[in-house]
């Protein structure tokens, strides 16, 4: 089907592919200034600690470690088993504190609840506590990201 | 729509009154015109360091036990860093070498003129700060070789009888080169220092634009009509041309020809050997060199330094000193120019070759 | 004479054009990056051990897909700007045309 006119001038038309091609090229240089800007997270995969310094906790405590720039949380339960989860509040990312003697976990920022599962209950906190891997292979303690390959199974 | 637009923000800015005196704007075509594409040449450059400076302010840590760990980092970790770190260091050699190049054409063809003093004046104050760039980025990685470069260029001031020791301690932060003037050249070179250029460039590019393009003396004595070309667009087209092809030479150098990184800065050891300062103050450190340790009761360097800043102020007072540009005495001014560039090659030339 | 001139300016340009070309062409050949992940003797190690700084660093890609996305883009920029070029060169002669025929200059607006 031929048209009658022409949609748009010569002039218009080598316009309009000088400009696309100007800004497509200037779109490419945009490419390595976004992955500069944002950069890779840096969460680690494993983290592995000595098991002495876990072994005598009392049942209902917990101990701190770091989970790359995160707090992470190690919970000895009543009955010795352990739970792992990463300290941060699922709200707006202050860091949580248990209390054993409410058996919860609290964050203070806008008074959040989660129960000894780290399951929210209270407040603002729309998900529970992220939870991580834990094993123990001899003299270590392995703790992993879940849904990482190289955990060793529990 | 994009009229629509471009009228409702007109109703409030005026810009349009912009776009209208860019359409009037002529540029002159002769012999010489290429110069003209010197100018514009430096803002792109300036562009590309203030971008890839913002990035590397991201992740730069301005201390003297992270700076040169936060460089490694930015070359090794931070994805595609040493290209953005790379782009930067060569656009600095380029946005020098061509304030040089606009110097030099400036100077030959006498555009400092009546009535373009001032901007010849404002553009001697823009030299400076560009060279202040120079030096004080070129601290920032804290390697021997910078610290060693920095030592010596903030210890030649001291020469200067009377305010010296004061002009050292100002530029260091104390007596002797230490974290304090690290962050103080950071402060300087991202934040004082852009402050100065951006205001001086708006009083230099106003007085362009208030005066129109001026006309070398060789052609303007003939006295007859010189072509013009519109300034939008005929020209702007002209200058893309030259803006791309710089553009394209700077990222292929930085991909190429990276810089590296040394080790971090030890303030204790010894000098390392072969220290030179950057490229463009070559010339200078090779002058400083040729003067003997004392003449008669005054110390070589004093001279040398005195001599140096004498030659700086005549520089910037040039369109007073050359009154008659067309007469002898302009005519001798002219091969003292070409003198005072010739010198300047040989110099970085010799300083090169050691 | 000023076709001569214009004859001796494309001459010259012509020969720095393939001269830069030959420049890269030579330079995409010969100098090879060593990825950093093969030049750097294994310090790799985790980012929680302190390291001690290496002698010196010297930059270049993370590995091999890094090093061809970069050539890719090197030959797509250059490839732009031959066109952007060229494109420009049109747009020069016909807006010099248009200013020539008067057509800026009627311009009142």
């Amino acid at each position: 089907m031929k048209l009658k006119h022409s949609l748009f001038t010569r002039r218009q038309f080598l316009s309009g592919l000088f400009g696309g091609w100007l800004g497509a090229l200037l779109a490419s240089f945009l490419y390595p200034v976004i992955r500069f800007v944002f950069p890779p997270t840096r969460e680690p995969d494993q983290v592995i600690l000595p098991f002495a310094d876990f072994k005598d906790m009392a049942p209902n405590s917990v101990k701190n470690f770091s989970w790359g720039s995160k707090p992470g949380v190690l919970k000895k339960n009543d009955d010795g088993s352990y739970l792992v989860f990463v300290a941060v509040c699922s709200h707006l990312d202050c860091n949580v504190v248990y209390l054993p003697d409410k058996k919860k976990f609290f964050c203070a920022c806008h008074e959040g609840w989660y129960d000894e599962q780290g399951r929210n209950i209270a407040g603002p906190p729309p998900r529970p506590l992220r939870k991580l891997v834990l094993s123990i292979e001899g003299e270590n303690l392995i703790i992993s990201r879940e849904g990482f390959e190289g955990a060793p199974k529990k | 729509m994009r009229i629509a637009i471009q009228s409702w923000l007109d109703e409030r800015f005026g810009l349009q009154a912009i776009m209208d005196f860019l359409k009037k704007k002529t540029v002159p075509q002769h012999k010489h015109t290429i110069w003209y594409y010197s100018g514009s040449s430096i803002l792109l450059f300036l562009a590309i360091q203030v971008i890839t400076g913002f990035m590397l302010a991201f992740y730069y840590k301005p201390t003297l036990e992270e700076a040169n760990k936060s460089v490694a980092r930015i070359m090794t970790e931070v994805p595609l860093g040493w290209i953005i770190r790379s782009v930067h260091f060569w656009s600095s050699s380029f946005m020098i070498a061509l304030v040089f190049i606009h110097l030099i054409g400036i100077w030959l063809v006498k555009s400092y003129r009546n009535p373009r003093e001032l901007t010849w004046m404002s553009g001697v104050f823009l030299l400076i700060v560009t060279l202040g760039f120079g030096f004080t980025g070129y601290l920032l990685p804290w390697d021997d070789l910078s610290l060693s470069a920095t030592k010596v260029g903030t210890d030649i001031p001291r020469s200067i009888p009377v305010i010296g020791a004061w002009v050292t301690k100002f530029l260091r932060g104390g007596d002797d080169v230490t974290g304090d003037t690290l962050t103080r050249f950071f402060s300087f070179h991202i934040c004082i220092l852009p402050i100065f250029i951006f205001l001086i460039i708006a009083v230099h590019v106003y007085l362009i634009q208030k005066q129109g393009m001026s006309l070398p003396l060789a052609v303007e004595i003939k006295k007859e009509k010189v072509r013009e070309i519109p300034f939008w667009p005929n020209f702007i087209y002209r200058e893309m041309i030259v803006w791309l092809i710089l553009l394209g030479v700077v990222f292929s150098l930085a991909v190429f020809f990276p810089p590296s990184l040394d080790k971090q800065a030890d303030l204790m050891a010894p000098a390392p050997e072969g220290i030179k300062p950057e490229w463009y103050f070559l010339f200078l450190f090779q002058t400083l060199k040729i003067f003997p340790a004392k003449i008669l009761f005054v110390s070589g360097d004093t001279v040398a330094v005195l001599l140096i800043a004498l030659v700086g102020v005549l520089f910037f007072f040039l369109p007073f000193i050359d009154s008659k540009p067309s007469e002898t005495k302009g005519k001798i001014l002219t091969l003292i120019a070409y003198a005072f560039i010739a010198y300047a090659v040989a110099m970085t030339a010799w300083s090169l070759l050691e | 004479m000023k076709l001569r001139m214009m004859k001796k300016f494309a001459i010259k340009k012509k020969f720095l054009v393939w001269l830069l070309f030959f420049t890269f062409f030579f330079l995409l050949f010969f100098a090879q990056p060593q990825f950093s992940q093969e030049a750097k003797p294994a310090e790799q190690g985790k980012a929680l051990k302190p390291e001690k700084s290496p002698e010196k660093i010297v930059p270049s890609p993370a590995n091999i897909k890094e090093a061809v996305g970069i050539y890719v883009f090197l030959a797509w920029m250059w490839l732009s700007i031959i066109v952007l070029i060229y494109f420009l060169r049109l747009k020069i002669k016909e807006v010099d045309r248009l200013h020539r025929l008067g057509y800026f200059s009627g311009e009142k607006k």
